[in-house]
């Protein structure tokens, strides 16, 4: 089943073309990453999906339905992470979630029930009865997310839900992507930490200038800049090496040997790193160092656009 | 029930945060101090009654006339002095241009006071001194102001007074220096609702949970309405702590019908929070908005007399005071503390409403069109 139909969307601030004619289909199950630098039209595109913006052209669909003709349904099925923290100092994170979960028609002990779920689900269950202005920046993005999710949505939206907090928050925010996922939720998130994207997505689209430029897997992404890596092997002596016979081993391209480091170009898909091995091991070549460089979506967005993903 | 939600946070979340809430509180009670205790020397407590001037006209039976030269006759020794009306000469004209302070006609329907309804406190005294009098011989009693479209009552009080000695002693019922203060502090605190209007939703922007409560499935109707009641409610509260305040501390004079001079408070709050509100979405930057709403409040302050009281004001002067909302509040609630005079909520509960409803509407159209909050 389709939860997300995004058609020909256009959107225009005064003139400024925000996001410009993009399609995305979405699948019941996918973690669909949305990758772009700043400025890309993300958050935008995040917020025509959820309602909250009138698209200028186009049409969106959520579980088959219109977002603007059947606007309660479909807002009753997404849960929003917004990109800033939206959450009230002045209420304590129990407060703040069961506000918002109350918004959606969840009453009594069904909402105390949702609400203490969404909070253990994050992790804060045993702060529920403190304020967020003294929490850190993780638990902060924790509460965040956890004000979107006690209602049970089936298509969770995450804009840059890891902005600037500690590695162990981070982690644990990515596994709760997961659990999230094998939940059966549907989830959307943007990030432009390609490291995130490439770890947790099933699918990706890189945005730039308003406009999708690649879409698929991590691998269809980079397969359609190159099918090759770098494989360079730093070795203690270069007489016993033939690069000839290297180049004979299946997949490698090119082989060239750069002072003591052995550089081969070879197809990726093929696995032949330990041919290479071997033949270097019965020349009694001692290996001092290996490094294989797979192209990553860094790579990708580079060759694509000739910027960096993040400046 | 959104909007219950709504409103509710809203209260919760206005009260957490204490320092303003503190602060909210403290400055008028501090302002009310100083200048209910440092000016009170412009206040005489002690009115002379022998400079009021009252004319009348008879047209009753000798009967009744009989009765009201009896009247005459009593409230000249209290040094009130009565002059016939002469013939061809408007009486009520004569009391608008403060010739008289009042005009009273005598008919076998009864007696009509009409005063020149700036409720000063020569025309109440008088009103008291009427009412008795017309309770003694079960005469109807009516006071009417000049502006015959404004006050209108009929004073009903059924128990029997001696009505000199009663009401030479109901001049002690003038307001004191801190009883016009805890009016006049309080309704213009309840008028400083209006910055709280002006950030109402720009809050929820800053704070980018705007976000969420766009994302949910509720009307943004629900979400305006909810917002403005918690900020009413919210300054009522602040505005009834005061009242409460400066009556067991300060022994403030609120009279007896509490009830009413709330009305009106509330009507003015939500008068104060809609044009607050109303101005956020007519300009745009923010800085401008609130410069220009901290103005208005503070003209409306100045020529409402939140910082010295401003008597019988004429001309220009007197349509300026005319058009701050707290003229029109602040007089209601003397006349009704004072005078007992309960009519005098319709009309600044009606032209607060009025001109709420037309800021609102304005908000409502912009709030309808825009993206976002
Ligand atoms: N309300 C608005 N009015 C005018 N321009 C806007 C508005 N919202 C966004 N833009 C512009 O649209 C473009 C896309 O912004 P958007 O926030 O969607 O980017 P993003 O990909 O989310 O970037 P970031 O990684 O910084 O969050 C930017 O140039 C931004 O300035
Ligand atoms: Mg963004």
């Amino acid at each position: 089943m389709k939860v997300l139909e995004v058609k020909n969307l256009t959107k225009k601030f005064d003139g400024f073309i925000a996001v410009d004619n993009i399609s995305l289909s979405i699948n019941e199950g996918e973690i669909f990453g949305l990758l772009g630098p700043n400025g890309a039209g993300k958050s935008t595109t995040i917020n025509l999906i959820a309602g909250l913006l009138r698209s200028s052209e186009g049409e969106i669909k959520i579980l088959g339905k219109n977002n603007m003709k059947h606007s309660r349904y479909t807002k009753m099925n997404i849960g929003i992470v917004p990109q800033d923290l939206a959450i009230y100092e002045d209420l304590t994170a129990f407060e703040n979630v069961k506000f918002f979960a109350g918004l959606y028609g969840l009453r009594g002990t069904e909402l105390t029930d949702r609400v203490q779920e969404a909070l253990e689900f994050v992790g804060l269950l045993d702060m529920q009865r403190a304020y967020p202005k003294n929490f850190s920046g993780g638990m902060k993005r924790r509460l965040n997310i956890a004000c979107a999710i006690a209602h049970r949505p089936k298509l969770i939206i995450m804009d840059e839900p890891t902005v600037g907090i500690d590695p162990h928050s981070r982690n644990y925010i990515l596994q709760s992507i997961h659990k999230l996922n094998e939940m059966g939720c549907t989830i959307i998130y943007t990030s432009h930490y390609m490291e995130e994207v490439e770890e947790i997505c099933t699918r990706i689209s890189i945005m730039d200038h308003g406009k999708v430029i690649a879409e698929g897997t991590k691998e269809q992404l980079i397969a359609i800049i190159t099918n090759t890596k770098d494989i360079w092997i730093e070795v203690k002596s270069v007489e016993q090496i033939d690069i000839e016979k290297i180049k004979e081993i299946n997949g490698v391209k090119t082989v060239s040997l750069d002072k003591n480091v052995i550089k081969i170009n070879s197809e990726i898909g093929i696995n032949n790193l330990n041919n290479i091995l071997l033949y270097l091991m019965n020349q009694k070549v001692e290996i001092g160092s290996l490094e294989e460089r797979e192209p990553n979506l860094e790579t990708v967005f580079l060759t694509l656009t000739g910027r960096n993903l993040r400046d | 029930m959104n909007i219950l939600n709504i409103t509710w946070k809203e209260i919760k979340v206005s009260f957490r945060d204490y320092h303003t809430f503190i602060l909210m509180l403290a400055f008028p009670i501090i302002l009310m101090l100083i200048l209910g205790s440092a000016l009170s020397n412009n206040f005489d407590k002690k009115i002379k009654v022998d400079n009021v001037h009252v004319i009348y006209k008879n047209s009753a039976s000798q009967a009744v006339f009989s009765y009201f030269q009896s009247f005459i006759k009593e409230a000249k020794v209290a040094g009130i002095d009565f002059t016939e009306v002469a013939d061809g000469i408007n009486g009520r004209d004569e009391v608008k241009e403060n010739h008289f302070t009042a005009f009273i006609e005598v008919t076998d329907k009864g007696l009509t006071l009409i005063g020149s309804s700036q409720n000063s406190i020569e025309e109440s005294i008088l009103q008291g001194m009427l009412t008795a009098f017309a309770d003694k011989y079960n005469l109807a009693a009516a006071v009417v102001s000049v502006d015959p479209t404004k006050v209108s009552t009929v004073l009903a009080s059924s128990t029997k007074h001696d009505y000199i000695t009663e009401h030479s002693l109901r001049s002690a019922k003038a307001p004191s220096s801190m009883d016009y203060y805890a009016i006049a502090i309080t309704t213009m605190i309840a008028f400083y609702a209006a910055l709280y209007g002006m950030g109402l939703l720009r809050e929820e922007r800053v704070k980018h949970t705007s976000i969420r409560l766009l994302a949910a499935p509720i009307r943004k109707s629900e979400i305006f309405l909810g917002k403005i009641i918690g900020c009413v409610l919210v300054n009522l509260i602040c505005v009834a702590a005061i009242v409460i305040f400066s009556h067991y501390v300060y022994k403030a004079e609120w009279g007896s019908h509490i009830g009413l001079v709330f009305l009106i408070l509330i009507s003015e709050i939500f008068l104060a929070v809609s044009f607050g509100l109303g101005i956020s979405y007519m300009v745009k930057s923010h800085e401008a908005a609130r410069t220009i709403t901290t103005l208005v409040i503070q003209l409306v302050s100045f020529f409402g007399g939140a910082y010295f009281k401003i008597d019988h004001p004429t001309g220009i002067f007197k349509f300026i005071t005319d058009l701050s909302p707290l003229t029109w509040v602040n007089q209601a609630i003397t006349k009704i503390i004072y005078n007992n005079d309960l009519a005098a909520v319709v009309q600044p509960v009606a032209l607060n409403m009025g001109v709420s409803l037309l800021f609102l509407m304005i908000a409502i159209i912009s709030f309808q069109r825009r993206e976002g909050l």
